[in-house]
């Protein structure tokens, strides 16, 4: 072992620069695979969170921007033969205007009426404090995402949308969207969704009796995308998603969108794993003289094959470790910046740096096969010969 | 002395039979048995017979022929080596009879392109015949495939070549330990025989130098070292003295005749006529073949 780091460093320079071409690329992994776990992520949890239900928007509403319903139409939806429980439900942004650009939904309140509560399996576990009594108003709960931009303590006040709400709860991290939600009561998200009307809607309708959209739960053994189909059919003026629709709209969109970042990451890995088989052959070439010596002496050609693959593995090692440090050190810095603003863009798992190292070692292998089994090919006498 | 016997026949056991094939050694404990073994008959006639009985199994093991053979280092019957240069063939060695016996210090003479050093290579295991066979300790070793080839070199051959040959990032002791790394077996004190090689040849003061830090001399004295650490049948060396000025040479000369006397067989190819003559036998060749 300490005799291939002896090998390796005869060459600093051309070593270090092959380290620090690896390092280049694992960084490049760890940074851009940040984006992509925390978009895999998630994507995952919003899977998990439409997996049982079906959401019912303003038929001229998008994922992204919504438009008001009245209230009124949860008469229309509980007729509707499968949905066990319709509950109003409120999903807008935290600021007004969207300032930031943001690699993932922007931090956003929500709110949905008590009733169909039971029935919910998306469970919330809080770090601090609990969740408010449906009948409360001026309380919120906090994601842990935001609570450095909210300045969030429990039992203390935080200003939403310009008006001052109590801290009941600060929740544990999940990993997906309720880290940069606030949860309130639904007639407090009622009101703040009345504000953002225009004028002249604002003064035809009263605040508690809009609402963003529905979540309809369905009555056991109903398919949520069959219900969601029936909703759209019998109900008019509304457009029902089911699981499959957040698949195919959000989900598979967004996995495409993380391949390519991964796709782009592992070229630049690609590009030193070329200086690495480069720098082994190198090397090789200027030690066929070494070599021959050792397999006089009864080195064997797999002796001969696990010295060089060990060497290039240690490159990619080297080049991983600095990599994922350098790595972790830019996430650590950008996301430190971000949380200010409540839209951290990185998420390093430990799966994420594992698999980024295991790769870089294993990149480092197989860049050293072509060299390595060069160098078992040497032919002893003619290598003794050299000067 | 009784005790003494047994477990010297036991050891011999060992050395025939058992993966530490080491003919050397087991003829040394053969021979101490014999004389421990004479001396008791002498003594005590009696326990004499009962010890026969014991010992018969551990004789069983002396078979004649293999304590005859562990006398020959090597054997090259009708060796010929060709190789194409420019559409003609050439003979580097054309027929080539010859038997190296244990304990012998052979020097190998002869103009440029006699062949001398394709023969060395060929004895060696580094290079393979065109045609003839090469017998290490008996055993036909052209016959043997690939992957043991290594460990013959190991085990059973050792190389001083002319220009050192030491890797030059390792220390002294580093290079010395290198045969022994790559060796099938596992010696638990590889650092311990390593030492005593480089105490060997006079360096057990050098242990720790980088060969950029020894003379010309001292690094041979190393390279001798290595190729005496695994306790090999022959040391082969290629003009290994042929770098080195006069007291050097001697020095070096004088080292390789110590350990011949002490039973190390070598071989060595050579243009220096007053390195031959301190050689036991001397082998002349020219065009391939030995001419006296």
């Amino acid at each position: 072992m300490f005799e291939i780091l002896k090998n390796m460093f005869r060459r600093k320079l051309r070593t270090s620069l092959t380290v620090f071409g690896i390092a280049i690329g694992i960084l490049a992994l760890v940074v851009m695979g940040g984006i992509a776990e925390k978009l895999n992520l998630l994507v995952d949890g919003g899977v998990r969170y439409y997996s049982d239900k079906v959401q019912i928007s303003s038929a001229e509403s998008s994922f992204i921007a919504s438009t008001p319903l009245r209230l009124e139409r949860k008469k229309d939806l509980t007729k509707v033969d499968g949905a066990r429980c319709v509950a109003a439900s409120i999903g807008t942004t935290l600021e007004k205007d969207l300032t930031a650009v943001s690699f993932g939904p922007p931090p956003l309140i929500v709110a949905q009426e008590p009733q169909c509560d039971q029935y919910e399996s998306f469970k919330l576990n809080f770090t601090d404090g609990g969740e408010f009594s449906s009948e409360e108003t001026g309380k919120v709960v906090v994601g842990s995402d935001i609570v450095k931009k909210l300045d969030a303590k429990v039992g203390q006040k935080v200003t939403i949308r310009d008006k001052d709400y109590e801290v009941a709860g600060i929740l544990e991290k999940t990993f997906t969207s309720p880290d940069n939600s606030v949860l309130m009561s639904f007639s407090d998200a009622q009101k703040i969704i009345h504000a953002d009307l225009p004028e002249i809607i604002k003064t035809q309708i009263k605040a508690n009796s809009i609402t963003d959209g529905f979540v309809v739960y369905p009555d056991n053994g109903i398919n949520p995308d069959e219900l969601a189909n029936k909703i759209s059919e019998e109900v008019s003026g509304v457009k029902a998603l089911g699981p499959k629709a957040f698949e195919d709209q959000i989900a598979s969109t967004v996995r495409t969108f993380t391949s390519i970042i991964y796709g782009i990451a592992v070229i630049s890995l690609l590009v030193g794993t070329l200086s690495i088989i480069n720098t082994m052959t190198m090397s090789i070439s200027e030690r066929t003289k070494e070599i021959g010596i050792k397999k006089a002496i009864g080195a064997k050609p797999r002796q001969i094959l696990a010295e060089y693959l060990a060497e290039a593995g240690i490159i990619g090692f080297l080049g991983g470790v600095i990599g994922i440090g350098f790595g972790s050190l830019v996430v650590y810095l950008v996301n430190g910046f971000m949380e200010q603003t409540g839209d951290k863009i990185f998420l390093l798992t430990p799966r994420l740096l594992w698999s980024s190292l295991i790769f870089s070692v294993l990149l480092g292998v197989v860049a050293g096969i072509y060299p390595a089994m060069h160098a078992v090919q040497i032919n002893i006498v003619k290598s003794l010969r050299e000067e | 002395m009784a005790k003494t016997i047994l477990k010297l026949g036991n050891l011999t056991k060992t050395y025939i039979m058992g993966e530490n094939k080491s003919a050397k050694k087991a003829l040394k404990a053969i021979h101490k048995l014999h004389r421990l073994y004479e001396e008791l008959i002498l003594v005590d006639p009696k326990k004499a017979a009962q010890i026969e009985k014991r010992l018969n199994k551990s004789q069983a093991y002396f078979c004649k022929e293999k304590y005859e053979l562990s006398y020959k280092a090597a054997t090259g019957r009708a060796l010929k080596k060709t190789k194409p240069a420019k559409g003609v063939v050439v003979h580097a060695l054309n027929g080539i009879d010859l038997e190296i016996k244990e304990g012998e210090l052979v020097a190998i003479m002869g103009p440029s392109g006699s062949g001398k050093s394709t023969l060395l290579n060929m004895l060696g295991l580094l290079d393979e015949p065109s045609s003839g066979k090469i017998f290490i300790r008996d055993e036909d070793v052209t016959a043997i495939k690939g992957h043991r080839l290594p460990e013959v070199r190991s085990k059973e051959l050792g190389f001083v070549f002319q220009s050192f040959n030491l890797i030059p990032t390792l220390t002294a002791l580093e290079n010395v330990m290198l045969p022994l790394k790559y060796s099938k077996n596992k010696i638990v004190s590889k650092r311990k025989l390593a030492e005593d090689a480089l105490k060997k040849v006079g360096l057990g003061d050098r242990l720790h130098h980088n060969p950029n830090e020894l003379s010309g001399g001292q690094r041979q004295r190393v390279a001798i070292a290595r190729s005496l650490v695994n306790e090999p049948a022959i040391i082969f060396g290629d003009e290994l003295t042929g770098e080195l000025d006069t007291k050097a040479t001697q020095d070096i000369m004088k080292l390789i005749i110590d350990l011949n006397k002490k039973g190390q067989t070598f071989i060595i190819v050579t243009h220096n006529p007053e390195v031959a003559a301190l050689c036991k036998r001397t082998i002349h060749m020219r065009d391939g073949k030995i001419v006296k």
